[in-house]
């Protein structure tokens, strides 16, 4: 990985089109400004975790997967105020 | 009451404060905006995210607090903004906003995004799904790690 430098104020550039500008060095956090063509996308590292995650929540089926999580959880969560009804 | 047409649960009535809106959508699922909040008696505590929109598409959840007492809430001031809410402080778990974490299956069990929290405000149903960067906390909270495998 390539390491570098950087002053506040101070610009990287990333081939032809993307500028990277360090913005604020705080105590513990950076502001950084980025600025790249539209269609690239720019994430938060974390961001791009959720997002992995919210693809693989959404394969769950309500079949066994959700009968063998019920099996396993022992907790005495006390339900909340919405409920749901299956029609017949 | 309102009807919805699901996958896993068949056609299913609810009450329309159950209804929820994700006015950016979910990560991943940015223009899915209408959803109900379902949680059924049999199932308890497990909570549906049903989509309004799309039959197939439903979040397994949990309370948050079902799985971290201790939980540390961590809404950033846009979040909370978009959710109607005082931005210079955290809202109250259960008393302001509903949190909810999505319960996920990986290779060795359920986990659950406690990074990212879906944070509902109670009093306009509105809803993010918060990420919460320097939290510390896992997307992927195993659910049993306490289980131990008999052998």
């Amino acid at each position: 990985m390539l390491m570098m430098s950087r002053r506040e104020g101070e610009v990287i550039l990333i081939g032809e089109q993307i500028e990277i500008v360090i913005a604020h060095i705080g105590r513990s956090r950076v502001k950084v400004g980025i600025r790249a063509p539209r269609e690239m996308p720019v994430l938060a590292h974390e961001v791009k975790l959720v997002k992995d995650e919210n693809l693989a929540a959404a394969k769950i089926s309500a079949g066994a997967e959700i009968t063998s999580i019920l099996k396993k959880i022992n907790s005495n969560a006390s339900s909340f105020c919405v409920t749901g009804r299956k029609e017949n | 009451m309102p009807l919805a047409q699901t996958i896993n649960f068949g056609t299913i009535s609810y009450h329309p404060d159950a209804a929820i809106c994700f006015p950016k959508g979910l990560p991943a699922f940015e223009e899915r905006r209408n959803f109900v909040v379902l949680q059924f008696q049999d199932s308890a505590p497990l909570t549906f995210i049903q989509s309004l929109e799309t039959p197939d598409l439903c979040f397994v959840a949990m309370p948050v607090l079902a799985i971290e007492p201790q939980y540390r809430l961590e809404v950033s001031r846009e979040d909370l903004e978009e959710l109607g809410l005082a931005s210079d402080r955290q809202p109250r778990m259960g008393v302001e906003v509903l949190c909810l974490t999505i319960v996920s299956l990986g290779e060795s069990g359920p986990t659950a995004n406690l990074l990212a929290p879906v944070v509902v405000n109670i009093r306009n149903r509105k809803a993010v799904q918060a990420v919460a960067g320097e939290s510390g906390y896992s997307h992927q909270h195993a659910l049993f790690a306490q289980e131990v495998v008999a052998c």
